[in-house]
């Protein structure tokens, strides 16, 4: 059980209480209590091993590329993760992939978030707006997103670039879901109607009431949308729609379905996938505790 | 009544059409003159010209598209580059199969989701609640291709308990039949609901919860009904509609996962067609191909408000 402060407040409220404080003093408490348990801690090394693998793994680990004498060879000390059917080494692919998931990921979300943050308090603070942000949120929810992705990407021809953007692109209506019905939770509480009494313009309400009080969630998205991203990225990527100048590990998985191997190279398709699912639980684990950490009633769940 | 199946339906059209919209004048803005695409190698400019006049790119785009619409509302979506086939004849010898698959998939979560979800909400707390919350959340972390090598390797090929790709034994007949198509469905079946199944059970446990602290309950248990009898009689009556609601919004995500799984199989759906039409950078298939899953999707889901309406007295009456 971790050690909750009696007084923590949500974190949305302190920030419309305290608007001046540069560090509130609730964000050293949040970061502890995040930490308090063990997949907390646990999930943000994760992350952090990946950011290093990704910025740093490939000045250690030669580009892969060419023909190798030693095909198809399981996991050994010189080859931790095997090599592929060209003589390859698969775990030189996965930290070269390791940049091209994490970039993607990063990246993509940034854009999702933008977008979906602006019309998500665009849809809570105008009655008239949110009609149409409600809409057109929902419609892009309720349609098939992947093979829509496909056939722009494959378009577009397809880059780490593209992949990005289309990601990006198509991932923000979440976020908007998300920032929307908590940011309607904001403005109707009586701060923002005393803001209003004072003579504050819309513009200046949504960029500097209910923003900083839904900024936690942003970060929430952050850690989520690119999550996702991920798994899409892999998709993509194993569909054929990869950066072909690029490492991804949708990429390392393509290439063994299509070679015949995955039965016999079992290495060439588990540690790719493994990959992909440390990164993408982690980031998962890191968002919802996150959101744990800032409530104090969900201790006990 | 008339008027919800209505509003849906008009609400179902809007979708589809501003699906097709927003392909349509996507596809034509980014960068590239398809005909170029067509054929790799050299091509006169007179062959050019006549490929654009064959497809409409010569004309205004708002023509082209009007051109476009028309042709669409007649169920036609164009020539396959690769196939000279229509697209609409190639997609819909495709589609059973993808519906078939993502139909079981879409069943299959439910009726072991909603046992799965309430089981766990009233345990809470204990194992099996533990044990569903971590599915729940190692769920969104699956990749469908991972579990659907894993199964096909383990089960396929190492055990030999089930075939390895295919949809069905074409050698089989009557009841054979049957059990061939069944067999070759399981495998595939099984990647898209292990990875559907933990997030939506999860979901409803927590639906759950809040049902289990509602007046009726309480007083269904003050009236000296077994916590049992309260839970699958009671409680459950009224988490199945929103179950299904639940269901219903995840239908694009999971027409998404068959593509994938339907890759990893060799099934021969929608999603391998894509897959092969990636290959052959046969656009004109894969836009056919988005649309007409999009249209899909929308119908299952107005099927499945209707239905939900059908069972809710609240909207029938």
């Amino acid at each position: 059980m971790s050690a909750t402060p009696p007084d923590a407040r949500p974190a949305g409220a302190v920030a419309a209480d305290e608007p001046t404080a540069s560090v509130p003093p609730s964000a050293m408490r949040s970061l502890r209590r995040f930490l308090s348990k063990p997949s907390g801690a646990l999930s943000i090394s994760m992350l952090l091993l990946f950011l290093m693998t990704g910025l740093f793994g490939p000045l250690f680990v030669d580009r892969p590329g060419g023909l190798g004498a030693e095909i198809l060879r399981p996991p050994s000390l010189a080859h931790w993760f095997g090599t592929d059917d060209l003589g390859q080494d698969v775990f030189a692919q996965v930290v070269w992939g390791t940049r091209v998931s994490l970039t993607v990921a990063v990246a993509a979300s940034a854009i999702a978030i933008v977008i979906g943050t602006a019309l998500g308090l665009l849809g809570a603070y105008s009655r008239r707006a949110d009609a149409w942000v409600t809409t057109v949120t929902d419609l892009m929810l309720s349609l098939p997103l992947l093979p829509l992705m496909i056939m722009v990407t494959a378009l577009a021809g397809p880059s780490v670039t593209t992949l990005t953007f289309v990601i990006g692109l198509f991932s923000w209506p979440e976020v908007t879901r998300l920032i929307r019905s908590n940011g309607l939770v904001v403005v109707s509480m009586p701060y923002i109607d005393g803001a209003r009494a004072l003579g504050a313009t819309g513009w200046r309400i949504v960029t500097r009431e209910v923003l900083p009080a839904v900024v936690p969630l942003i970060v929430v998205s952050v850690l989520l949308t690119a999550a996702r991203a991920v798994i899409s990225e892999a998709g993509l990527s194993f569909l054929g729609l990869g950066d072909p100048d690029s490492w991804s590990w949708g990429r390392i998985i393509l290439n063994a379905q299509r070679s015949g191997v995955i039965s016999t190279a079992w290495w060439q398709t588990l540690f790719p996938s493994l990959a992909i699912l440390l990164l993408v639980l982690s980031a998962t684990v890191a968002g919802v505790r996150f959101n744990d950490s800032r409530d104090p009633r969900l201790k006990d769940r | 009544m008339a008027e919800f199946i209505a509003r849906r339906a008009m609400r179902a059209i809007l979708t589809i059409w501003i699906a097709v919209t927003v392909t349509f004048f996507l596809l034509r803005l980014l960068p590239g003159d398809p005909t170029l695409l067509v054929v790799e190698g050299d091509m006169t400019p007179e062959m050019q010209q006549a490929l654009r006049e064959q497809y409409g790119l010569d004309k205004p785009m708002m023509t082209q598209y009007w051109l476009y619409l028309s042709e669409l509302v007649r169920g036609n979506l164009g020539t396959s580059f690769r196939q000279l086939q229509p697209v609409t004849d190639i997609i819909v010898s495709r589609l059973p199969w993808t519906a078939l698959l993502a139909g079981s998939a879409f069943v299959l979560t439910i009726l072991l989701g909603i046992p799965l979800g309430v089981y766990a909400a009233a345990h809470r707390g204990k194992r099996v609640d533990r044990v569903v919350q971590m599915f729940g959340i190692t769920g969104h972390a699956l990749f469908v291709p991972s579990i659907g090598i894993l199964l096909l390797v383990v089960a396929g090929s190492w055990l030999g308990w089930f075939p390895i790709g295919g949809a069905i034994d074409p050698d089989t007949r009557g009841l054979d039949a049957y059990i061939s198509l069944f067999h070759h469905l399981a495998l595939p079946l099984l990647s898209l609901v292990v990875v559907q199944l933990g997030p939506y059970a999860l979901t409803l446990r927590t639906n759950m919860l809040e049902v289990l602290g509602e007046d009726y309950i309480k007083s269904a248990r003050g009236r000296g009904l077994s916590p049992q009898r309260t839970l699958w009689r009671h409680a459950l009556r009224n988490a199945f509609l929103p179950a299904l609601t639940l269901m219903g919004l995840q239908l694009g995500t999971l027409v998404g996962g068959a593509v994938l799984t339907e890759t990893v199989f060799a099934y021969p759906g929608v999603g391998r067609l894509i897959y092969e039409a990636v290959g052959q950078l046969d656009y004109p298939l894969l836009q056919g191909a988005f649309i007409m899953l999009a249209v899909t999707v929308v119908v299952a889901n107005l099927i499945t408000d209707v239905v939900s309406m059908l069972l809710n007295p609240r909207i029938r009456a």
